[in-house]
């Protein structure tokens, strides 16, 4: 039984990746408002000097991505402001329950290729499940660093030591400092 | 006495402030027990305020005895009536979810170390220093009395600190 999904509603993909400037999440959401549809999760971050929106958008049906589509594309290909949306099938449309102990694992260095790749590898290969991820380049020009942030549900069994010692290795090979800690809600 | 059900937000009682006690009397201990029993009956609750039952008096239960950051930690069954926070040190940030507010979790900072004087259920006056997961449960319970929910005092989208270019 998959209580989250309304058989009633059509549910897409939203995203859009713009140079920064006020008002850009206003102007996208006020067409969704206009088209009657709701907003059932979204995220929105500065990338670089981008700002980047993905909306996960619903709306009665009958409604279809193209009527979305050209609606954006109505108002805003004269801005440049592009929007891609993708339709969302039912059994994509509900999260995926978490279990395990939630951690953060923070990891920083001097900046080379594959920080990403390495640390992210060793957590799929145990079936870790990354929930959130952010890097940023910081330092100089000359002695650049970098900074990766992750939160990941651990599968039943696996401790916050057992993530530890699995990134130790990639420590003293990559030569960053890796720390692994629990942040998992407290129910009050 | 029954557990009751908890209130969710929006609900407008949960954004109240509520009345001091004016007196112990059989009412009060009757809503102290419904606390504890609704408290016990919640799968790791540690702390249930009178006015996620409805009741907009300044009565709260916390018990962390029996959770896992509390365990080794902690004064028992707290029942707590006109609770007032009057010394507090420290701050450590932790992530918090509550019965009111399904389905969402924050950052929030608390104090590490709080001195809690309240009226028990036998009338006595109470007071005694509480710290860590404890501290934690007593506030949070104790913002539920001031109308207070955790999602008015999540301190920062988790990215916040990695955007900032200027820092006051």
């Amino acid at each position: 039984m998959n209580d989250c999904r309304k058989d009633n509603l059509s549910h897409f993909a939203v995203t859009v990746i713009s140079k920064d400037r006020p008002g850009i999440v206003a102007d996208i959401t006020e067409v969704l408002y206009r088209l009657g549809c709701n907003l059932e999760d979204s995220s929105c971050t500065m990338l670089g000097g981008d700002f980047a929106i993905i909306l996960i958008v619903s709306h009665e049906k009958p409604f279809t991505r193209t009527r979305l589509a050209d609606e954006f594309r109505a108002n805003f290909d004269r801005t440049g402001l592009h929007v891609h949306v993708r339709t969302l099938h039912d059994n994509e449309v509900c999260p995926v329950k978490e279990e395990g102990e939630l951690c953060l694992v923070s990891v920083y260095g001097s900046d080379q290729p594959g920080i990403v790749y390495r640390v992210t590898r060793e957590l799929a290969d145990r079936t870790v499940n990354i929930t959130d991820l952010n890097t940023r380049l910081i330092g100089t020009k000359e002695t650049p660093a970098y900074v990766l942030m992750l939160e990941a549900v651990l599968p039943q069994g696996m401790t916050v030591e057992d993530v530890e010692l699995l990134l130790e290795k990639l420590k003293k090979e990559l030569n960053v400092e890796i720390q692994v800690r629990v942040i998992t809600p407290v129910s009050l | 006495m029954p557990v009751q059900n908890i209130l969710l937000y929006p609900h407008p009682v949960l954004k109240k402030l509520c009345h001091p006690v004016a007196a112990i009397d059989g009412e009060v201990r009757g809503l102290l027990q419904d606390l504890t029993d609704t408290m016990h009956a919640g799968p790791c609750s540690v702390g249930v305020a009178a006015p996620q039952i409805g009741v907009t008096l300044r009565v709260c239960v916390v018990d962390v005895s029996k959770s896992r950051n509390g365990k080794d930690n902690n004064h028992g069954l707290l029942q707590m009536v006109n609770p007032v926070i009057i010394a507090r040190s420290g701050a450590a940030i932790m992530r918090e979810g509550c019965m009111s507010v399904p389905d969402y979790t924050g950052d929030v900072e608390r104090s590490t170390a709080i001195t809690v004087r309240f009226t028990d259920g036998d009338g006595i006056e109470r007071e005694f220093e509480a710290s860590g997961f404890e501290a934690v449960a007593i506030q949070h319970e104790m913002d539920h009395l001031d109308g207070m929910l955790f999602l008015d005092r999540i301190a920062s989208l988790k990215t916040g600190l990695f955007r900032r270019k200027n820092y006051k």
